[in-house]
């Protein structure tokens, strides 16, 4: 059997743990200053002898320490809890979102504003418009309302990651004083003797002081996941290979064993694991980049244009003082002040959205993230699998037979009448140490906790399942003797009285390694006839036993035997020690395979993620055999494809004689993946389809991650253990487990998957997708007013009118009536199905694309700017001011000292009547871009779609664009409220005027999505941003 | 796989490119991109903007044609109080110092001595009164007639009245204004607000009677609300040299008129201005309402002289207008006007 032979070879080609680091400093240099962990952990402790440690740590061998030494110790070594990566304060937490992404745009054009203010006071004190000083106030509220809205986000999840920690402490038994404690295990300090038995985790890096037959699980560490022995002997100076130190976190699995602690809390080997994860650099999110990049380009634009209209302004001969006043406003609405608002906010939106989707996202960048993922490595157990043993399979009669191994399975499948599968499951009965945790007759067989190893386990539930109630079973047939498991012998016995009284023969029943077992056995039961065991039967025995390795199982052979009278006679003492019935000849009665099955939802998910063009990658510690199994059972392998291995097997050639090329499917084992250098590495995950990688380190989970950044992948990888945080870290987006997760992972994730469960991925990565597009459009929605106000004062520097749009106008449209639409657009859903859509290129499918400036600052903010000159010229028309009339008079327009300028129809106007003029006319202006801005809304629903399609079903936009119309509505009529905003009372008539230019807008935008869907080449590309 | 097509394909992952490489955005000699764009792409793009921006010029001036087309040439389409212009004119002074070089000043500041100096100033009320001159010129009779307070003369949307250049006193172009003797000569005139009336004190509506009563009322409150005193009693003798029943029209007339004030603002100001005289008389007489954009209308105005005003000294002068429905607000600065006057 592959699985055997794997397991003896891989504990040795597995070399030195600090191989795996190595190699993660390679790949990340960055990493190198604390990553060396051996270093950190050159520890002496298991090669002094026992009297000189005990005598550094002033602790006894038996007694323990004393209780005065305790306090001693634990101000020397600390306590005993792992510190996950140091958590910035609040306050850091707050001021970085205050600061940070666009709202450092913000800051540096509140900055510009104060300056401008400053410098009109100093040059003509008595002569000053609060306008920039508002300006300066409401941004740095708007940045505060923005970064306050993101911190709340943020610290909400943190809350509910507090409440997923584990409220009831871990017990640990310990030593003091000669005393046994149970004591919490934060409590323990270094020097205290404890005790550690099968089941329990090691409470702290300890030195094995006595033990019998202890054995422990280091895949956490190492990601070896056969059994370790642990003995008082120290047998190698390198501390990660002796024997005698098992570690923090790590599972016993079997025996007892006594030790004294060296090293507790961020001192243990896992704890230093751990803070690796604070070196690695994780990268910015994509939505981070692509913020960035928009700012760089909003500075860039602002520069431009504040330049270049510096340059116009001084030509027109505004004079030194206005020009730069004119540029200031410039570059001031040309930055997106509501956006920093709505872009929170929105991702605020998707964010709750997901977490009711049981995906609780940490960063509201890491929203998006998800979506253009196009790699997800993702852990097996318990992720992908439902992390418990089930019965899969059994072999009676010759013949294999399915169980039910669904999440939620129910009742008998097999006949009572059939005496194989009887006996069969009289041994499984019988032969177990499992046991139900009392109390729980009520709960589903499935959810009940048992007392014993998972392979008991599942056959415990199997059995209980099949039968009802196992328990009064076993108490029909009370247990004489019984011989634990235990890896000398492989086997696991015990003997019943049968209570029959026409066959007083002592019933030995008998389970363990199949091969041992088969061993044992002469004869074999097939129906209810016995037959002796020859080739013939063993050759079937043999194929069984593979198919079923094949299938990833764990197989268990059973068997029994009535042992014969003349030897045991009723009420003999039988030697638990020293078995002597192992020559009786046994009878085969079957055997059964366990799988941690997959869980339900899982296949439907991984197809969905194929159809989205998102790699599925299994990254596992388990065995290649049982991790292909899982993979083929979920579809991470798709049923035609094969690995190079099973190719060679089934062509009959050579590994060498096969074209890669015609390989998609590859299984990579951990010493393998050893063995690759990065550039194989890269080409091994280019040019496999279907990748699964078994055995690895959570070590090689970072460098796999690393490789896909590398070729350009955007990844998503999940882990559990403490040291799977470089890996999460380093991923674009880090997924921790809410249920199994430790701590420390979940504080350096991303997002926590509350379910635990893959399916639970796919839905986030849909949610993602459609951020995407989401932001886009809020992008092309928001930035058109914006700009369509630059433009505005741009047009007044060049037309010399009187301004369009006063400051105060500008901030109640960007902050205020634009808000709703603009959120309602995060609730608009998917004009395709997204999730048969490749996932975007970050190199190619930006956020910010050319097209969307082209869009925004060519087409529809001009729309809004012409619709506002337009009405805002059929206001000064209906006063008595045809445009003509206003081009190039702004300064007398603005001179306070003319008190009777001329109209078209020669009245004169006062300076206090031309300056109500210019708010009433600006008020209308406003007033248009409020409702050009629907129109926006309604044309930025839709990507490409027509809205005559997609319809207009989203309510939350009909009630956003309501209350920004009631909003305005309230601004503009509010007496006195009005007046202190610069709004003047505008008849209604006047909210007609821009309805021309909103029909013109939603039909060139109309016409424009029909390019888009109907033709392709130069003009659609341009258009569709 | 050979070595070599592997290599290949490693490459661009070994060397990722530099994303956003600025000189590359700029000028890319392998597409031969300037800005981003290729040739063909930057003349493809410019012709769609060339007919959007077309098309949307078009659309634009199709609904300003269509909007221009309900409304009138010769009147607003909104008046007086339906208007942001109200019913309550401001009041206009000539000459006022160049906006271009000194935003919102109002200083008038001249050298007595210097022609060149004051012909800036003087120069701005002979425009003035040239222009109105030209519009008599242009109107011709059948626009134009002349009114006094004693006939019934009135301007009309036909006939406006003409105003008399003549009667300016010493306030002429010859004269230089006054501005070379230190006496200079100030226009002071009302906005013109189409289809406003002034309304005359003691008269409770335009049709109803006089009402001594309601008259003594008006005065009070109006020099409750600074009239001056010497003013109230001109109005007062004016009033009382009429027959209230025989003259009742010319009464009326008389009290329909615009009074005007000049003063200076502060006491000190007041000593300084000096003596103040007014041509042809100390109002606008109601005759030149309303305005309504006709074609010969004159802007009425008045000549404020200030015959003795201290030299060297900045003088704040402030002239109000006083009729029924003018309501003087400093802030708003309707009712009236404000200058500084310092002669060298």
């Amino acid at each position: 059997m592959g699985k055997s032979k794997r397991n003896g070879s891989s504990a040795k080609d597995n070399p030195a743990f600090e191989n795996d680091l190595q190699m993660v400093e390679i790949h990340k240099p960055k990493a190198q200053e604390k990553g060396a962990i051996p270093q950190g952990f050159e520890c002496d402790d298991h090669r002094i002898p026992l009297e000189t440690l005990l005598k550094r740590y002033g602790t006894h061998e038996t007694k323990g320490l004393k209780e005065d030494q305790v306090p001693v110790n634990r101000a020397i070594y600390g306590r005993n809890v792992l510190t996950p990566p140091k958590k910035p304060s609040l306050i850091i937490v707050l001021i970085k979102e205050i600061w940070g992404g666009l709202n450092l745009l913000l800051w540096a054009c509140a900055i510009l504003c104060i300056v401008s203010y400053l410098f009109q006071y100093v040059i003509s004190p008595g002569n000053i418009t609060p306008d920039n000083l508002i300006l300066f106030v409401s941004i740095v509220i708007v940045v505060h309302v923005s970064g306050g809205c993101s911190f709340y986000q943020d610290f909400k999840s943190d809350r509910i990651m507090e409440s997923f920690k584990d409220m009831v402490p871990r017990q640990s038994v310990v030593i003091r004083n000669g005393k046994r404690l149970d004591l919490e295990v934060a409590d323990i300090v270094v020097g205290d003797i404890v005790e550690v038995k099968y089941g329990d985790l090691i409470p702290a890096d300890i030195r094995i002081l006595e033990s019998h037959d202890f054995k422990v699980d280091n895949s956490s560490l190492t990601g070896e996941s056969e059994p370790q022995k642990r003995s008082a002997e120290c047998t190698d100076d390198n501390p990660m290979e002796t024997r005698n130190l098992a570690f923090f976190s790590t599972n016993a699995l079997e025996g007892v064993a006594t030790g004294m602690v060296i090293r507790v809390g961020s001192n243990t080997l896992m704890g230093q694991l751990a803070s690796l994860a604070s070196n690695v650099d994780g990268g910015n999110s994509p939505l981070g980049i692509e913020l960035n990049k928009f700012i760089k380009i909003m500075t860039f634009r602002s520069i431009i244009f504040g330049l270049s209209f510096f340059g116009v302004a001084m030509f027109l001969g505004y004079g030194l003082q206005n020009s730069v006043y004119f540029v200031i406003g410039i570059v001031v609405a040309n930055v997106p002040e509501g956006l920093a608002l709505t872009f929170t906010m929105t991702l605020s939106v998707a964010a709750t959205k997901m977490a009711k989707k049981s995906c609780l996202v940490k960063h509201l960048h890491a929203v998006e993230a998800l979506g253009s993922t196009s790699v997800i490595c993702s852990d097996k157990t318990g992720t992908l699998t439902q992390n418990k043993m089930s019965v899969a399979h059994l072999w009676f009669n010759n013949e294999i037979a399915e169980a039910d191994t669904s999440e939620f399975q129910t009742g008998q499948t097999f006949s009572f009448k059939d005496a194989g599968f009887m006996a069969l499951a009289n041994v499984a009965m019988l032969c177990s140490r499992a046991n139900f945790k009392p109390g729980q007759e009520n709960v589903p067989v499935l959810k009940r906790i048992v007392e014993g190893d998972a392979s008991e386990t599942a056959i415990l539930k199997c059995m209980e399942l099949q039968f009802g109630n196992v328990v009064k079973y076993r108490q029909k047939y009370p247990k004489l003797c019984e011989i634990p498991f235990n890896s000398t012998n492989k086997f696991q016995v015990s003997i019943h009285d049968m209570r029959n009284p026409g066959d007083p023969r002592y019933l030995l029943v008998m389970k363990g390694a199949p091969e041992r077992i088969i061993n044992l056995c002469t004869k074999i039961l097939i129906n209810d006839k016995e037959y002796d065991l020859d080739d013939q039967w063993l050759q079937e025995f043999n194929k069984t036993y593979h198919t079923l390795g094949t299938y990833g199982e764990r197989v268990l052979g059973f068997c029994d035997c009535k042992l014969p009278l003349d030897r045991y006679p009723v009420g003999v003492e039988f030697q638990e020690d020293d078995p002597d019935f192992l020559d009786v000849g046994f009878r085969f009665v079957g055997l059964i395979s366990m799988i941690d099955p997959p869980r339900a939802a899982v296949p439907d998910a991984v197809a969905k993620c194929r159809a989205a063009g998102i790699k599925v990658v299994m990254v596992t510690g388990d065995h290649p055999v049982t991790a292909t199994a899982i993979a083929r059972a979920v579809g991470i392998i798709t049923p035609g494809n094969e690995t190079i291995e099973e190719m060679a097997i089934n062509k009959g050639i050579s590994v060498k004689d096969i074209n890669p090329a015609d390989v998609k499917a590859a299984v990579v084992s951990g010493a393998e993946l050893k063995l690759l250098s990065p550039d194989e590495l890269r080409n091994v995950l280019r040019h496999h389809e279907e990748i699964v990688f078994a055995r690895t380190s959570p070590e090689q989970k970072y460098i796999i991650v690393d490789a896909f950044q590398d070729l350009g992948f955007i990844v998503a990888s999940t882990g559990d253990g403490v040291n799977d945080s470089p890996a999460l870290k380093k991923a674009d987006i880090g997924i921790a487990m809410g249920i199994t997760g430790s701590e420390v992972s979940k504080e350096t994730a991303d997002m926590i998957l509350m379910d635990d469960n893959f399916a639970t991925i796919v839905t986030g990565v849909e949610e993602g997708r459609l951020i995407f597009d989401n932001l886009k459009k809020l992008l092309a929605y928001q930035l058109a007013d914006n700009i369509a106000e630059m433009y505005s004062v741009m047009f007044f520097i060049i037309l010399g009118v009187p301004l369009q749009m006063g400051t105060i106008a500008m901030l109640l449209s960007v902050c205020g009536t634009d808000v709703f639409p603009a959120l309602s657009l995060s609730y608009e859903t998917a004009e395709a199905d997204i999730m048969k859509l490749k996932p975007r290129n970050p190199r190619e499918d930006k956020m910010v694309t050319p097209q969307l400036l082209s869009y925004c600052y060519g087409q529809n903010s001009f729309m809004e700017v012409f619709s506002g000159y337009f009405v805002s010229c059929v206001c000064y028309m209906c006063n008595g001011w045809m445009p003509w009339a206003l081009l190039w008079n702004q300064s007398a327009w603005n001179s306070k000292a003319i008190n009777d300028m001329k109209d078209s129809y020669g009245q004169e106007w006062t300076y206090y009547a031309r300056q109500e003029l210019t708010f009433t006319c600006q008020t209308a202006f406003f007033i248009s871009i409020v409702l050009t801005q629907i129109a926006n809304v309604y044309c930025c629903k839709t990507r490409r779609m027509s809205l005559y399609q997609k319809g207009i079903g989203n309510m939350r936009m009909n009630i956003g664009v309501s209350i920004a119309i009631l909003l305005a509505c309230f601004l503009i009529y509010t007496p006195y409220l009005n007046f202190y905003v610069n709004f003047r009372y505008v008849r209604p008539e006047m909210w007609l005027a821009p309805l021309p230019f909103m029909l013109y807008m939603h039909f060139y935008d109309e016409i424009r999505k029909l390019i888009i869907r109907s033709s392709t080449g130069w003009l659609p590309t341009e258009m569709n941003f | 796989m050979d070595e070599g097509h592997l290599k290949q394909k490693l490459a661009p992952t070994q060397k990722p490119k530099k994303e956003d490489g600025f000189k590359e955005f700029l000028y890319n000699p392998e597409t031969g991109a300037v800005l981003g764009r290729t040739g063909m792409s930057w003349l493809l793009i410019f012709i769609f903007y060339i007919i959007f921006y077309i098309a949307l010029a078009a659309f634009s001036l199709l609904n300003f044609y269509l909007f221009y087309l309900t409304i009138s040439v010769d009147a607003p389409k909104w008046t007086m109080d339906s208007s942001l212009i109200g019913t309550n004119p401001g009041v206009g002074f000539r000459p006022r110092p160049d906006q271009e070089d000194s935003t919102d000043s109002t200083l008038i500041w001249f050298k007595q001595q210097d022609p060149n100096d004051f012909k800036f100033w003087s120069k701005q009320l002979e425009e003035f009164i040239e222009k109105i001159e030209e519009i008599q010129k242009d109107a011709g009779d059948d626009k134009t007639h002349s009114c006094t307070l004693g006939t019934e003369n009135t301007t009309n949307r036909n006939k406006s009245c003409i105003v008399d250049l003549k009667q300016l006193g010493p306030c002429t172009k010859e004269n230089d204004f006054g501005y070379g003797q230190g006496k200079p000569c100030f226009i002071i005139k009302l906005n013109k607000i189409y289809g406003w009336k002034p309304e005359a004190y003691g008269y409770k509506d335009t049709k109803s009677e006089f009402n001594q009563e309601l008259f003594e009322r008006d005065m009070k409150r109006e020099q409750g609300k600074g009239m001056p005193e010497d003013l109230a009693r001109h109005i007062k003798q004016e009033v009382d040299k009429l027959d209230r029943k025989r003259d009742a029209l010319l009464l009326r007339r008389h009290l329909e008129t615009v009074w005007i004030s000049c003063l200076g603002e502060n006491v000190a100001d007041m000593e300084n201005v000096g003596e103040i005289l007014y041509y042809p008389m100390q109002g606008i007489p109601s005759y030149y309402f309303p305005y309504m954009n006709q074609k010969g209308y004159q802007p009425p105005f008045i000549m404020v002289q200030f015959t003795n005003p201290v030299h060297g000294v900045l003088i704040n002068v402030e002239c109000k207008a006083f009729a029924k429905n003018v309501i003087s607000e400093r802030i708003a600065r309707v009712g009236q006007t404000h200058f500084e006057l310092l002669i060298d």
